[in-house]
């Protein structure tokens, strides 16, 4: 079963999340800020397939934990899709450069989420 | 009751006949004393009408969630981006709670936060919901509200349905001499007007402020399906300079061409602010046809278009004209000149290699400073 850590400060975007993934065999974690997720992926020594993260978020914002997933030396690779309303062109290649595997603009379209995370999971398999 | 009577007498006796000082000092104490109460009472009634409404809302969101959960998030015909027919049964929102005005408040904001988080054909199907429920009139009575925050929410919710308003209604808010509700009002606008997002230029007499214009900017740069005009017709006939000067920038985002020509007309501007946002336009359009004006003016300009104008040069780089910069680098007194002189020089240096070379070779060591300064691509200004 993948492990997919969701990082949203929404209220409502980690349950559209969790119904979009429903179906398929996906184990969801929530947590509502960049520090939660640090110290979730330092309980679990990195241990999810996908993280799909916000960026702007109190305490520690989604670049800062994407640059931390991607600079580590050690264990097996974990692919980041940012799905975010900062849709500016900066943004988009600040991401990008830190090493996001994918860039969603909110409002998604729940089909083209599903596809992506299936196809970034059967990549990184 | 007569003893009480008498104590509250004794008590007004004693104010009556105490010193002017004690009377001030004691009606002072009163009101401070009366209002501090005041304060706190409306503190606590205020905070104990949250506390009712967000424990009715702790009950009443997960109905909402569970009802759009059901009907929307689960409904697998709605995961891609094409319209399908309505799916929601409305009878399910039939329950007697949705007929009081917080529940109905509090399902449009749900619907708006779903709405804000998916789009395509299940976006289409929250709209639907709102539409067909009514929920359009509530926000619309809101827009009517003589209350100003109420008119900022109708806005912000009538945009994120998407629901198209009559300009008759939404204009005169542009114009509105509240800053905040202004600002909402020309946002809904751009979004919600496709053929003509930017006909409240026509009509605003209030400034488009700092604030405003980044967030404007932002709006029209990011929104899909807006029909772009041609912005030269504001910075011609215009009469707002706040307007002029975003159309300017709208010009240089989408490198709008055929507006050069009212771009150069505003060279001749009395408005140093605006003549300056021109020439720092035309420099980032590259116009290599405007250089010679910009060099035949360059004296008699004031120090801000000075600098645009050095600037502009730089950004042409057409290598015509390294002579004019060396002088302004070797010989002006002010530094922020001489700055984007030798700024504009190495921009030019594919022209004047030689001349670079030299000036390293032979300035002074400030000089030699600035010129190494500019010569490092890390450091931009």
């Amino acid at each position: 079963m993948y492990r997919i850590l969701v990082i949203e400060d929404d209220e409502v975007m980690p349950k559209i999340i969790e119904r979009i993934l429903h179906k398929e065999a996906y184990h969801l974690d929530h947590v509502v800020n960049g520090k939660e997720a640090l110290q979730k992926l330092e309980e679990t020594n990195y241990g999810y397939d996908l993280i799909i993260t916000d960026i702007m978020m109190p305490y520690a914002n989604g670049f800062e934990v994407l640059s931390r997933v991607k600079n580590r030396k050690e264990g097996k690779p974990i692919a980041v899709i940012i799905v975010s309303n900062a849709g500016n062109e900066d943004m988009i290649l600040e991401g990008f450069k830190l090493g996001a595997d994918d860039f969603l603009k909110k409002p998604v379209i729940p089909g083209e989420l599903l596809i992506r995370v299936k196809r970034l999971l059967m990549r990184y398999q | 009751m007569e003893t009480v009577f008498d104590f509250f007498m004794s008590i007004v006796d004693r104010f009556r006949y105490a010193p002017l000082v004690i009377q001030i000092a004691v009606t002072f104490t009163f009101i401070a004393v009366t209002l501090t109460a005041i304060a706190y009472l409306s503190i606590l009634i205020n905070r104990y009408r949250s506390y009712q409404r967000e424990k009715k809302l702790a009950k009443l969101n997960p109905l909402i969630d569970d009802l759009l959960t059901e009907h929307i998030l689960m409904n697998e015909a709605l995961y891609n981006e094409e319209t399908v027919e309505p799916v929601v049964p409305l009878e399910v929102f039939d329950k007697p709670v949705f007929s009081k005005k917080w529940a109905r408040q509090a399902l449009i904001n749900r619907l708006t936060m779903y709405r804000d988080n998916v789009q395509g054909a299940m976006g289409e199907q929250l709209r639907y919901v709102y539409l067909q429920l009514g929920l359009d009139k509530d926000s619309l009575k809101k827009l009517k509200s003589s209350r100003w925050d109420h008119k900022i929410q109708a806005l912000a919710e009538l945009t994120n349905m998407d629901v198209p308003l009559a300009d008759v209604i939404i204009l005169p808010l542009t114009n509105s001499r509240n800053r905040e509700l202004r600002a909402t009002a020309r946002h809904a606008y751009i979004k919600l007007s496709k053929n003509e997002p930017f006909k409240f230029f026509d009509v605003a007499t209030e400034p488009l402020l700092r604030w405003d214009q980044i967030e404007l900017f932002r709006i029209i740069t990011t929104s899909d399906r807006i029909a772009i005009p041609n912005f030269a017709q504001w910075i011609t006939y215009s009469s707002n300079k706040s307007i002029v000067s975003f159309c300017l920038k709208l010009v240089e985002h989408y490198q709008q061409l055929s507006a050069v020509p009212a771009v150069t007309k505003l060279l001749d501007t009395r408005d140093h602010y605006l003549r300056a946002n021109a020439i720092n336009c035309l420099g980032k359009l590259k116009i290599e046809s405007v250089e010679d004006k910009l060099i035949s003016m360059y004296d008699s300009q004031p120090h801000n278009c000075q600098v645009e104008i050095l600037k502009a040069i730089g950004r042409i780089s057409s290598g015509k004209h390294v002579d004019f910069l060396r002088q302004e680098f070797l010989h002006s007194t002010d530094f922020e000149i001489r700055k984007h002189a030798a700024k504009s020089l190495i921009n030019n240096q594919w022209a004047a290699e030689a001349l670079v070379q030299e000036l390293v070779e032979t300035a002074t060591r400030e000089n030699k400073l600035i010129l190494k300064h500019c010569m490092n691509p890390l450091i931009k200004f």
